[in-house]
């Protein structure tokens, strides 16, 4: 063998080539032989084939040797695992080379380490494998198809099954799914349009799938020379996409039902979106708003606005998720009350990305409430009432009940005349006593059985004058002042005769209460305060300590001063008459001073 | 049996005929000699005060009312419990009330200086009861 120039062509070549004698002993190699399987060696012309790759394989050292007797061996891959368990994929083509006498001279090996190709191309199947993609294609020319082997399985079919096209496409399940796919497909052959959508199919075995079907067309000379594509199978993620859609369109439906509007606030871009409910309960129209945060600006109640960014920042701030209440007024006028509930998702650092809502119209439950309120203020009054009577029975109308039977056990026993009498004048007082009391009761009764009467606006400044007017005698014998400072225009709504005796109770106790030590100084004035009028009636008396005897002031049968007179009773029906009629009634006052008495009536 | 006499008593109540009757009774089951009677709350704090800046002995028994004008019973017993000089002796203290109200009875049970209470009408048997207590 003329060795120079054939080396000399060798050792450029750009495959990996190597020649070996009869005994395996390398005569020549190319530069890429060293690189690719020498380890960086320098030369290995003169050594042993199996000195320089020691892990060769017996089964390749078998194939040298069939070859070495003449054969041909080709392979286009060939997985190798070596002792140590790590793979080679080698592809080869060896054949033996002639001496010019026709004798084996050696041979002449081409070979590659294709691992890292056959290793991604094995990642590559198993992928297609794990993800179900498989492929497919159509030779127009000669009507045949090719299915992967992931596309037989995806459609359970034997792995030698083979369709035409039309068997292909009837696979599709029959309506929508198998009517979209012969469209496609005709149009791809037709005009070269590719598709990529998602269809159902009834596999081999019956079961119905959903895929993902992708195709192009090859159009040569404006004739279509095949379609290929791949074929998916994404059942479970087509079906879970399917039940969620259908929860949200059942969400969607419920909470337009219930009229619940949500909203969703991206922080991180600053956009707040609302759904069609959001604006309906605010009563507005969204074409009249640029959007949500102009929406919400201009319907909430002035009043409420404040305290309700402040809780949208604390909820962003993670102190406390915005729960809360507000109102908004409607183009209308109406005020409407609107519950919010939220929550803020963060990521993983903390910072808040969006904040999602609920807002649905309390307005009803409000009113509700109020009544209820109203209710149980009036029942929780009423009952506070029973139990006043209760203790007027059990205690005033008894004190009386059994001083008439000591007396009357005294009076059986005594024979001294002298004490008889004096007995009997007890008897007369004791029984008066137990007269009064129960007309004090009765009056109590009349008070709470007059609150059904009919209220009707009464004047005040008339009235006060009146009262003044009927204690004219009482008030110059104490040598009294009064000035009225009441305007003659204002009326309160009342029952007439309810305000003639608050007004009479308030000026005989302050005649009764006055001090010895000046004269008395009677100070009467009335103001408007939005739908209330504020009655103010203020005296220089003794006074009352409230530190001491404030909670029991207006109570019955409360006396505080010693005085023949106290009864313990008017304030108890002044405050009585008062709520009656929807008013309130207060109290200043320092001992030794005097007292100021405010009364707060409605005017409507 | 003849049951010891008490030294000196209270009573404090606004109500004259209660009071008429009470004397009368006293006397009946010769309960006290010595009878003190203050109208109000406030009244009593003031009498019973000056017998103990006089050095002198509180009553060993004191009836007391409830409801009464410008100082009650309750107010009465919060400030009882204050006066210095309380030492010596112990006062025990009736309440003597025609309320039958139950808010009342419960009340009573928390003032600890408070013995028992007595309901009106009282009897010559109510006096007599006290007698026992006391001996």
């Amino acid at each position: 063998m003329e060795t120079l120039p054939i080396n000399f062509l060798i050792k450029d070549s750009p495959a990996s080539v190597a020649i070996v004698d009869s005994n395996m002993h390398f005569i020549s190699h190319s530069k890429t032989w060293l690189e690719e399987f020498t380890n960086g060696r320098s030369s290995i012309v003169g050594q042993s084939y199996y000195d320089v790759i020691p892990n060769t394989s017996e089964e390749l050292r078998k194939i040298h040797r069939e070859c070495l007797k003449g054969k041909t061996n080709v392979n286009k891959g060939h997985k190798l695992i070596h002792p140590n368990g790590t793979v080679q994929w080698l592809k080869w083509k060896i054949n033996a080379w002639r001496e010019e006498d026709g004798t084996i001279g050696g041979l002449i090996i081409v070979q590659e380490d294709i691992t890292e190709e056959k290793r991604s191309e094995e990642l590559l199947m198993k992928v297609k494998s794990v993800a179900r993609i498989g492929g497919w294609e159509v030779d127009m020319v000669s009507n045949k198809v090719y299915w992967t082997q992931v596309t037989r399985e995806i459609h359970e079919v034997s792995k030698d099954y083979a369709p035409n096209l039309e068997e292909g496409i009837n696979f599709y399940k029959q309506g929508a799914s198998r009517d979209e796919i012969t469209h496609l497909v005709s149009r791809a052959m037709n005009d070269g349009t590719p598709w990529d959508t998602e269809l159902q199919i009834i596999t081999a075995k019956g079961r119905e799938l959903w895929i993902r079907t992708k195709g192009e067309a090859e159009i040569v000379n404006g004739k279509c020379t095949r379609i290929y594509g791949t074929f998916q199978d994404i059942d479970e993620r087509k079906r879970t996409a399917l039940e969620y859609q259908k929860v949200s369109d059942r969400l969607a439906i419920a909470t337009n039902a219930a009229k619940i509007g949500i909203w969703d606030y991206n922080i991180v871009d600053n956009i707040l979106v609302w759904d069609d409910n959001m604006y309906d309960l605010y009563g507005v129209d969204q074409k009249n708003f640029i959007g949500a945060v102009e929406a919400w600006e201009a319907c909430v109640h002035p009043d409420d606005k404040e305290r309700s960014l402040k809780g949208v920042e604390m909820a962003l701030a993670g102190i406390k998720e915005f729960n809360s209440e507000f109102r908004v007024i409607w183009p209308s006028g109406e005020v409407r009350h609107i519950k919010a509930q939220s929550i803020v998702k963060r990521d993983e650092e903390d910072n808040p990305l969006r904040m999602i809502g609920a807002n649905w119209d309390i307005t009803e439950e409000k009113n509700a409430e109020k009544k209820l309120k109203n209710l149980l203020d009036i029942t929780s009054e009423q009952n506070n009432s029973l139990l006043n009577f209760a203790h007027i029975v059990s205690h005033n109308l008894r004190s009386h009940s059994s001083n008439l039977s000591m007396l009357a056990g005294f009076l059986d026993k005594e024979e001294n005349e002298e004490e008889r009498r004096n007995l009997v004048n007890m008897l007369l007082d004791a029984s008066e006593s137990l007269n009064e009391t129960v007309l004090h009761l009765n009056d109590v009764v009349q008070v709470k059985a007059g609150a059904l009467e009919e209220m009707s606006p009464v004047n005040l400044s008339k009235t006060i004058k009146d009262v003044e007017k009927n204690l004219s005698v009482l008030l110059l014998e104490k040598k009294a002042r009064c000035t009225i400072e009441v305007p003659e225009t204002l009326d309160v709504k009342a029952i007439p005769a309810y305000l003639d005796s608050i007004f009479l109770n308030l000026f005989t106790n302050s005649i009764k209460y006055s001090s010895q030590e000046r004269d008395l100084d009677l100070k009467i004035s009335a103001s408007k305060i939005d739908d209330t009028i504020l009655v103010t009636f203020s005296d220089n008396g003794l006074g009352i300590d409230l530190d001491k005897h404030g909670d029991k002031l207006f109570g019955m049968y409360k006396t505080f001063h010693k005085h023949k007179d106290a009864k313990g009773i008017g304030l108890f029906i002044t405050k009585n008459q008062i709520e009656a009629m929807n008013g309130k009634i207060e109290v200043e006052s320092n001992v030794g001073i005097g007292t100021t008495f405010k009364l707060y009536f409605q005017i409507n | 049996m003849e049951m010891k006499k008490i030294q000196s008593t209270c009573i404090i109540d606004d109500d004259p005929i209660f009071i008429y009757g009470t004397r009368r009774i006293m006397k009946e089951v010769d309960f006290c000699d010595n009878i003190l009677v203050f109208n109000n709350g406030q009244d009593a704090m003031e009498g019973l005060k000056e017998l103990t800046t006089k050095g002198e002995d509180l009553p060993e028994v004191l009836f007391l009312d409830l409801n009464m004008p410008v100082m009650d019973g309750w107010e009465f017993l919060e400030d009882f419990v204050k006066i210095p000089n309380l030492n010596g002796k112990k006062v025990i203290i009736y309440i003597i009330s025609s309320s039958i109200d139950p808010r009342d009875l419960e009340r009573i049970r928390n003032y600890k200086v408070v013995n028992n209470y007595i309901l009106k009408p009282l009897s010559p048997q109510d006096l007599e009861n006290v007698l026992k207590d006391v001996a």
